[in-house]
């Protein structure tokens, strides 16, 4: 059996921290068969992280298998990993994606982002949200991080 | 991450972390040389503007603003 990526003590203060969410959440995770080398330690991952509480769910789809859903939400690079609301009818897709493994800082971050859709609240300003609210047209922010 | 926060309101809005390490070519293609570095880009894959470091939230609303106002 492969050994677990987050070690016990991590999972534990992972459970504590996941009492904060609200409402349930899908984390949907796109690989690809060939031509991945992090697919499987980012699937593995997220396995274990979506153990650590009932209101998660976690699903696995491949870029090339999946391409309609890949193309849907606009996945065009693997593995990337989707946080979104759920509903008992649907999913409530927030723009929010990570690609890559998410490593170091990068796996607290998507933990907290995990809690933040859950409360599907983004905590920002109102004149921010006001602004955003107002947009007609798309834009896409690429933020690069290095793993630390 | 601030970006993601901004996409939860719109949308029209997307946020995507990337890892410099699993994609150093892309990486390059933007001159990514410190991180964070926030590239913003429209519908058509055009960069239309750039933020180096952290940003505040109001810093990087007047990004958008000026990205969106070119």
């Amino acid at each position: 059996m492969k050994e677990n990526i987050i070690d016990d003590e991590t999972i534990k203060q992972i459970k504590d921290f996941f009492i904060q969410i609200d409402n349930p959440t899908e984390i949907i995770l796109f690989t690809q068969k060939d031509n991945c080398p992090s697919c499987e330690d980012t699937r593995q991952l997220l396995m274990e992280l979506s153990n650590t509480s009932d209101k998660l769910t976690f699903s696995v789809y491949d870029i090339d298998v999946d391409a309609a859903l890949a193309k849907k939400y606009n996945i065009d690079k693997v593995p990337n990993i989707v946080i979104a609301g759920k509903t008992d009818n649907d999913i409530l897709d927030y723009g929010v994606r990570y690609a890559g493994l998410p490593s170091g800082h990068e796996f607290g971050s998507l933990i907290r982002e995990v809690v933040q859709v859950s409360k599907r609240d983004s905590n920002l300003n109102k004149d921010t949200r006001d602004y955003l609210g107002g947009l007609t047209k798309p834009i896409k922010f690429l933020v690069f991080f290095t793993p630390t | 991450m601030l970006a993601h926060q901004f996409a939860m309101e719109s949308p029209f809005v997307q946020a995507e972390a990337i890892s410099a390490y699993d994609f150093y070519e892309l990486s390059d293609q933007y001159a990514v040389s410190g991180v964070p570095h926030t590239a913003i880009i429209d519908s058509e894959g055009k960069l239309i503007g750039t933020v180096v470091g952290s940003a505040p939230e109001s810093h990087l609303l007047d990004e958008i603003k000026k990205a969106l106002t070119q």
